[in-house]
């Protein structure tokens, strides 16, 4: 399925995120997720405020309007950015469509 | 420029140094019980499976999710259910996920003989980060001598067996005492061709935590020579080359703590600590001395950690005996001396103890000496 910022995605119910130190820490909870055993994952800041807003609710363009309009940076380039992230989390079932 | 996700291997994380930087929790214990369906001969804790009174003191699964809840928040990122023996509990499905969907990594230690269909759907679907088996023994002679229970041994081999056809990340560790010392060899062995990535051996036993005396005899009983812990950790090439590199760092003079009083110098409470079957709270999980316990269903873990540990750690000894022996000694690195286990052998927190000396001596000696080195 292609990605379109159209879309709206929410956090899988098969990881838990956890914010430590102001670490977001996504913790697989089922099989298969990942490549590798042993494996945890972070996001930088903006990769934060992304995952902050996946809600389900909000579609793609939406979020990258909102980081947009936050960070005062053009909004192509964010977009950009959000694609590349999503499909990433999609990639390693971290988010799913909704 | 919005970078891509990190995904990385748990001890590549960043979130470690942070935590380096403060004391943070890290990883607590869970002896979700304390009975057991074995009766081993070396276990400072098992009691028996059908002990009513132990069974009614557990922690309920809610009382579980909400000192987990506590936990989580102060950072645990690991948590270790143990026991007794954690799947004699029929909730055990139930505390398992509940730890997993606070976000821990959960390990489990298990002898592996109650492991019903249940548990694998379970570890299938939602794999534990490590399971811990002890190999008591590799012929049902032996496993049982240790365990006092017929049928134990085929019991162990099949569940071991399961869980290894199952994919499940296994641990085997063995206990190296009296009842089992003549197959030490043939039980590394099996370990080392089962396991995946390290398998250990203890050859030091501590006492129980309800000093019952005829119990206690027993595990003195079981406990090896030093000669005998030093010939073995000679025999585990693996083992003795460790020691032999970190010989500079085990034995060091800085280590004797001169002119300080203090008992606490390892890491219990830094870190780390225990939540006992009952909701005790321990700074480790062979402190059970009394004033050193923390009753979890009375207050918060953040008072337990923020204010009961530093009050514990914060002991001192008065005894000459031990502040001229144990408080001064450089091989306390290669000793099973600490506060919790002097309390466990002497009833007291400084209380010096022959035996751990003993090893400890032994085992400095042939650091030292570098025998046994091709």
């Amino acid at each position: 399925m292609e990605l379109t910022l159209d879309m709206k995605y929410a956090p899988s119910e098969d990881v838990v995120a956890r914010v430590i130190e102001d670490e977001l820490i996504i913790v697989p909870l089922v099989a298969g997720i990942g490549d590798m055993e042993d494996e945890l994952y972070t996001m930088n800041e903006t990769g934060k405020a992304v995952w902050s807003r996946l809600d389900g609710e909000k579609t793609l363009r939406m979020i990258a309007d909102d980081l947009a309009a936050t960070f005062e940076a053009p909004p192509g380039i964010i977009e950009k950015d959000v694609l590349g992230l999503i499909e990433e989390l999609v990639r390693r079932k971290i988010v799913v469509v909704r | 420029m919005m970078k891509q996700n990190n995904s990385m291997k748990i001890q590549d994380f960043p979130l470690w140094d942070k935590l380096k930087t403060r004391r943070a929790v890290i990883s607590f214990d869970l002896e979700i019980t304390a009975r057991c369906n074995m009766n081993c001969r070396h276990c400072y804790i098992n009691l028996p499976a059908g002990d009513r009174d132990a069974k009614a003191r557990e922690l309920t699964p809610a009382e579980i999710s909400g000192m987990a809840d506590q936990a989580a928040e102060l950072g645990a990122m690991w948590v270790l259910i143990s026991g007794g023996e954690p799947l004699l509990r029929e909730d055990f499905p139930e505390i398992f996920m509940t730890l997993k969907r606070k976000g821990l990594l959960v390990s489990v230690f298990t002898n592996a003989t109650l492991l019903r269909d249940e548990h694998m759907e379970l570890f299938r679907k939602y794999p534990p980060r490590d399971i811990e088996v002890t190999v008591y023994g590799v012929t049902r002679e032996t496993y049982e001598r240790v365990t006092r229970r017929s049928g134990s041994f085929a019991a162990f081999w099949n569940g071991l067996n399961r869980l290894l056809d199952n994919g499940i990340k296994v641990r085997l560790k063995a206990m190296a005492i009296r009842s089992n010392f003549r197959e030490l060899p043939e039980i590394a062995a099996f370990c080392r061709a089962h396991t995946k990535d390290y398998f250990r051996f203890d050859p030091q036993l501590h006492l129980r935590f309800d000093g019952k005396e005829r119990r206690n005899g027993e595990i003195r009983a079981e406990r090896l020579t030093p000669e005998e812990v030093v010939a073995l950790e000679r025999a585990d090439e693996e083992r003795m080359g460790v020691l032999r590199d970190k010989c500079d760092d085990l034995i060091h003079r800085d280590f004797a703590h001169n002119g300080c009083d203090h008992l606490f110098h390892c890491g219990a409470g830094n870190g780390s600590f225990s939540i006992g079957f009952d909701g005790r709270f321990r700074l480790c999980s062979s402190l059970w001395a009394e004033g050193t316990t923390y009753d979890l269903r009375q207050g918060t873990l953040a008072e337990a950690w923020y204010h009961f540990v530093p009050r514990v750690r914060a002991l001192r000894s008065r005894r000459p005996e031990f502040l001229e022996t144990c408080s001064k000694c450089a091989l306390v690195n290669l000793c099973l001396w600490c506060p919790a286990h002097a309390h466990l052998e002497t009833g007291e927190l400084d209380g010096v103890t022959p035996h751990f000396c003993a090893v400890a001596r032994a085992r400095a000696a042939v650091i030292q000496k570098g025998e046994g080195q091709p």
